[in-house]
C-alpha cells in the first residue's frame, strides 16, 4: 500500500542544503500530492486537443455548408439557365421591336400637328377678330388678322385676344410665348392688322 | 535528448503526447484548408446572385412571348404603313388619292430630295420629305390635311401656312405644306 502512494521521480530533495544533516529517504516517503501534475498536464492537452478539435470541425462544417448551399444554387441555376437564356432572347427582341415603335411615336410627336393648332385657333376666336392667314415654322406659328372696329377699340380686342391666347390651357402646353408683334392699320380698309408670334416650348422645335 | 529518453517520455505522458500530436495534425490540416472557407463563401455569393438573375430573368419572362407577339405584329402593322423614297409614284399616288377623295385642288406636289446622310446615322428609317400645296374650301381643305396628318402614312409638318386667297374670307384657302412621311429614305 505505502509503495502505491509513492512516486519516486517526482519526490525529490530540496535543492538549497540544509543547515543540518536530512536524514529523511525520499524514496521511501509517501508521497502527499492530492492531485497529480501529469493530471493538469494531461488535462491541459485534452482540453486544447478538443478545442483544436472544435476550430477544425467548425470550420469543415461551415465549409461543408456552403457547398451545399453553392450545390443548392447550382441545381437552381443549372434548371433556370436555359429558360432564362431564351428569355433574354426574347427581351432583346422585345426591346428591338420596342425601339422601332418609339422611333416611329418620337418622329411624330416631334412637331406639333399643324390642324390641331388652327382648329384650336378657331375654336376659340373671338367675334372681334378675323384670322388672315397662319404661318408655321421651325420655332413658332405667326398668326395674320383683322380687327373689327374703330382703331381704338380693336387695339382693345386684339391686347384682349392676346390675353386670351395666353391662358388658353391646350395653347399654354405648346407655347412657350404669345405676343402681339404687330398691329397696323390697313389703308384700304382702314381696320387694324395684328400678327401674333406664338414661340413654341424648346422641345418642339426640330 | 536522446531517443530513448524520448521514448520514455512518450510511454511516461501518452494522453499528452498523443494531443500534441492530434493537435499538430489538425493545426497542418486547418491551416492548408483555411483558405477554403472564404473562397466558398465568395463562390456562394456569386452562385446566389447569378442564380436569384437567372430566376428573375424566368419569373419576369412569364408573359413575355405573349408580348412579344403582340408587339412584333403591331411592329409589323406599323411597318406597312412606311413610305419607301424609291417608291415615288407611289408616294405621289397618296396625294392624288386623297385629292380625289376630298375634292381639294393640289396646286404642286414633289418629294423632296434626300438630305446628306449624317455621318454615325444610327436609324435606316427616317423622314422622307413632300412639299404640297393645295387650295380649296375651308372645310375641305382641313379635311386633307386632317387626313395628311392622320391618315395611312405616319407625318409630321416641318413648316405649313394657310392663308385666303384674295382676301376673300368666305372664299377658298390655300394651304402649302412642308411634311415628312416616315419610312425609308
Amino acid at each position: 500500500m505505502l509503495s502505491r502512494l509513492k512516486k519516486k521521480s517526482e519526490v525529490t530533495p530540496p535543492a538549497v542544503p540544509a543547515w543540518h544533516p536530512d536524514f529523511r529517504n525520499f524514496d521511501r516517503l509517501p508521497d502527499i500530492k492530492v492531485v497529480r501534475t501529469a493530471f493538469f498536464t494531461n488535462g491541459a492537452a485534452v482540453v486544447v486537443a478538443l478545442v483544436a478539435l472544435y476550430v477544425f470541425g467548425y470550420r469543415e462544417y461551415q465549409l461543408h455548408d456552403l457547398e451545399r448551399q453553392i450545390g443548392d444554387w447550382q441545381r437552381q441555376i443549372d434548371r433556370d439557365r436555359s429558360a432564362s437564356t431564351v428569355a433574354v432572347g426574347q427581351f432583346k427582341k422585345f426591346q428591338a421591336e420596342a425601339a422601332q415603335i418609339a422611333e416611329v411615336e418620337a418622329f411624330v410627336k416631334s412637331r406639333p400637328v399643324f390642324s390641331d393648332i388652327l382648329l384650336r385657333l378657331a375654336e376659340t376666336l373671338p367675334a372681334s377678330v378675323a384670322l388672315d392667314g397662319l404661318d408655321f415654322r421651325d420655332n413658332g406659328f405667326n398668326l395674320r388678322g383683322t380687327v373689327r372696329g374703330t382703331p381704338d377699340l380693336a387695339a382693345g380686342y386684339a391686347a384682349i385676344y392676346v390675353q386670351q391666347l395666353k391662358t388658353d390651357t391646350i395653347l399654354l402646353e405648346r407655347f412657350a410665348e404669345i405676343t402681339l408683334a404687330g398691329l397696323t392699320p390697313n389703308a384700304q380698309t382702314g381696320r387694324l392688322q395684328l400678327e401674333i408670334k406664338m414661340r413654341l416650348k424648346a422641345a418642339e422645335k426640330p | 535528448m536522446s531517443n530513448e529518453q524520448l521514448l520514455v517520455l512518450i510511454k511516461k505522458n501518452p494522453l499528452s503526447v498523443a494531443c500534441g500530436l492530434l493537435v499538430l495534425v489538425l493545426g497542418v490540416v486547418t491551416y492548408f484548408r483555411w483558405d477554403l472557407v472564404p473562397e466558398a463563401a465568395k463562390l456562394l455569393e456569386a452562385k446566389g446572385a447569378e442564380g436569384e438573375r437567372l430566376n428573375a430573368n424566368v419569373n419576369n419572362a412569364a408573359q413575355l412571348p405573349e408580348h412579344l407577339a403582340s408587339i412584333t405584329e403591331a411592329r409589323t402593322e406599323i411597318e406597312k404603313r412606311f413610305v419607301q423614297r424609291s417608291e415615288l409614284a407611289k408616294n405621289l399616288q397618296y396625294f392624288y388619292r386623297l385629292e380625289s377623295e376630298t375634292g381639294i385642288k393640289l396646286l404642286t406636289l414633289q418629294q423632296n430630295p434626300p438630305p446628306s446622310t449624317k455621318p454615325g446615322a444610327k436609324s435606316p428609317l427616317g423622314g422622307i420629305g413632300f412639299t404640297v400645296s393645295f387650295q380649296g374650301p375651308y372645310f375641305t381643305a382641313m379635311d386633307y390635311l386632317r387626313r395628311l396628318e392622320g391618315g395611312l402614312h405616319f407625318s409630321r409638318t416641318t413648316s405649313a401656312g394657310i392663308a385666303v386667297v384674295a382676301g376673300n374670307r368666305s372664299g377658298p384657302v390655300t394651304v402649302s405644306l412642308s411634311l415628312e412621311l416616315f419610312g425609308q429614305p
